[in-house]
């Protein structure tokens, strides 16, 4: 996390910047199928991040070796175009992508029931085409929606969410200048039904207590983003279509 | 068992290229809708995206600050460049950039370049010191079929709606890129034994050579590019040369449109 104190967060009517309540999340957008030659896909737009993610297979695990007896295993990409940050990134792979593809795919192998597709792969490609923090969230959740949407049977639907903590006061879902200037981020991947987390980073200083006040808000935000993920998946099948 | 589905599918599509028929029912020059979207994206200096049938694109315009080149003091520079990321289609693989997506993002590059549209010199900050980088990515979401014109549609019309961030490199205030036309490109493929214009994913499946013609605003040749295997008569390109003219009017008014003039 950035510079402690020195840059304003928070406003003297208790608001943030943007004019957010404290536990208030950034609007979010979502629609699912919206790449045709995709087997499932999603589009998500959380405040000024947008993330497009496809799925490909389930198809045959190449090379032989990455195959699994007894189940399929889940090859995530997640990758941020050059255009989506304010100063161009240089395509290609980093050790921040490959990181967060590889915690993503294995947060995708928890809920996705694996055990139906043996020695089989499913790709699943997430774009970053816009990012002001909490992409890997979009990510995520985008990535869920696109298994949905690709039919692929899973335990529940994976949602990713983000409370942090800015001028010691602990906030839901931080903004860009929040992320650089804040002292901690806590981004989940939580199964609502469930509740259970299947995805979980953390980077900065949270005290237990706060730590669990952003754990409750990031439950509380998930239970909303699942509504919307739903909401998303119910549209794309209404009219009897597919 | 891979050559032959193309293998039936060549056959059916000389049979309907005998009937003057396609496989999807267009006429031997008909596009697919078009939809054309500008300043879609939030840290695009520019930015556009095209659903072009299937075909989706995303291209983003970003600025870098730069030396000049030691033997182009008072020039800046423009590169255009495509990835063919994996989500794409089920036909692309992860991995260092295609001999496929160089080419692409080569050819829309030189028909943007070759056209003159930008002028090297008004990117200039201080001579010999710094200059712009104006670098267009080229963001292939799906590929559906002709992925050419579709990518070179998102880069002109990105280009074309850029604002140079000067205040944020302290070079005084934001103001428009000056862009003084507009190139586009028309690409024909030959499917079944004839051109057409637009092949659908299928029909570059089955077909063979394409022929890419960028265009400037006066109908001038900017660039052109042929790919794939597969030769061509002079009188086969006068025909499509004569349709490009045409299809590149139709394509430049989208753009003209979007920026509402």
């Amino acid at each position: 996390m950035g510079g402690y104190g020195d840059v304003k967060l928070l406003r003297d009517d208790g608001l943030r910047l943007d004019g957010r309540k404290i536990d208030e999340m950034r609007p979010i957008e979502i629609e699912a199928g919206i790449l045709p030659g995709a087997d499932g896909s999603a589009w998500v737009k959380h405040g000024l991040n947008i993330a497009v993610a496809a799925v490909y297979g389930p198809m045959e695990a190449h090379p032989r070796k990455i195959q699994r007896q007894d189940r399929c295993v889940i090859d995530v990409r997640y990758n941020m175009a050059p255009f989506s940050t304010s100063d161009r990134i240089r395509p290609g792979y980093n050790r921040r992508s490959r990181e967060i593809s590889k915690v993503t795919a294995e947060a995708l192998e928890s809920v996705v029931i694996c055990e139906r597709y043996p020695r089989s792969k499913i790709r699943v490609e997430i774009e970053i085409l816009s990012a002001e923090a909490g992409t890997r969230c979009v990510g995520i959740t985008a990535a869920s929606v696109a298994l949905a949407d690709a039919g692929i049977p899973m335990r529940d639907l994976l949602v990713g969410v983000a409370s942090g903590k800015v001028e010691d006061i602990v906030v839901l879902d931080l903004d860009k200048a929040e992320d650089n200037y804040g002292q901690a981020d806590l981004p989940v991947g939580i199964l609502p039904n469930t509740g259970e987390i299947a995805f979980l980073q953390m980077d900065g200083d949270l005290s237990p207590d706060e730590f669990n006040l952003a754990m409750e808000y990031n439950f509380k935000a998930a239970a909303e983003i699942h509504e919307i993920m739903v909401d998303a998946l119910k549209r794309r099948y209404e009219g009897g279509e597919n | 068992m891979v050559a032959l589905v193309p293998t039936l599918l060549r056959q059916e599509l000389a049979r309907l290229a005998e009937a003057g028929a396609r496989l999807d029912g267009r006429e031997q020059w008909e596009a697919r809708d078009i939809v054309l979207e500008t300043d879609c994206l939030y840290n695009g200096e520019g930015s556009a995206k095209v659903v072009w049938g299937d075909t989706i694109i995303y291209a983003g315009v970003k600025f870098e600050m730069r030396t000049p080149w030691p033997d182009r003091p008072n020039e800046g520079s423009l590169m255009c460049s495509a990835e063919l990321r994996p989500i794409a289609g089920r036909k692309y693989e992860p991995g260092p950039p295609s001999p496929e997506s160089i080419e692409l993002g080569r050819v829309v590059d030189r028909g943007i370049r070759e056209s003159g549209c930008i002028d090297m010199e008004k990117l200039c900050i201080v001579p010999g010191e710094k200059v712009w980088g104006v670098m267009i990515d080229i963001h292939v979401l799906s590929d559906q079929g002709n992925m050419f014109d579709a990518c070179a549609l998102a880069a002109i019309a990105a280009l074309r709606t850029a604002i140079v961030p000067a205040e944020r490199f302290d070079v005084g205030e934001d103001y428009t890129l000056k862009v003084k036309s507009t190139p586009i490109m028309a690409s024909f493929t030959r499917v079944g034994g004839r051109y057409v214009f637009d092949p659908s994913a299928e029909e570059e499946l089955g077909g063979d050579e394409r022929i890419h013609i960028t265009l400037g605003d006066e109908g001038h040749l900017h660039s052109l590019q042929k790919g794939l295997k597969g030769v061509f008569t002079p009188e086969e390109f006068a025909e499509i040369f004569d349709v490009a003219q045409s299809r590149c009017v139709d394509l430049r008014k989208l753009v003209a449109n979007q920026e509402g003039n």
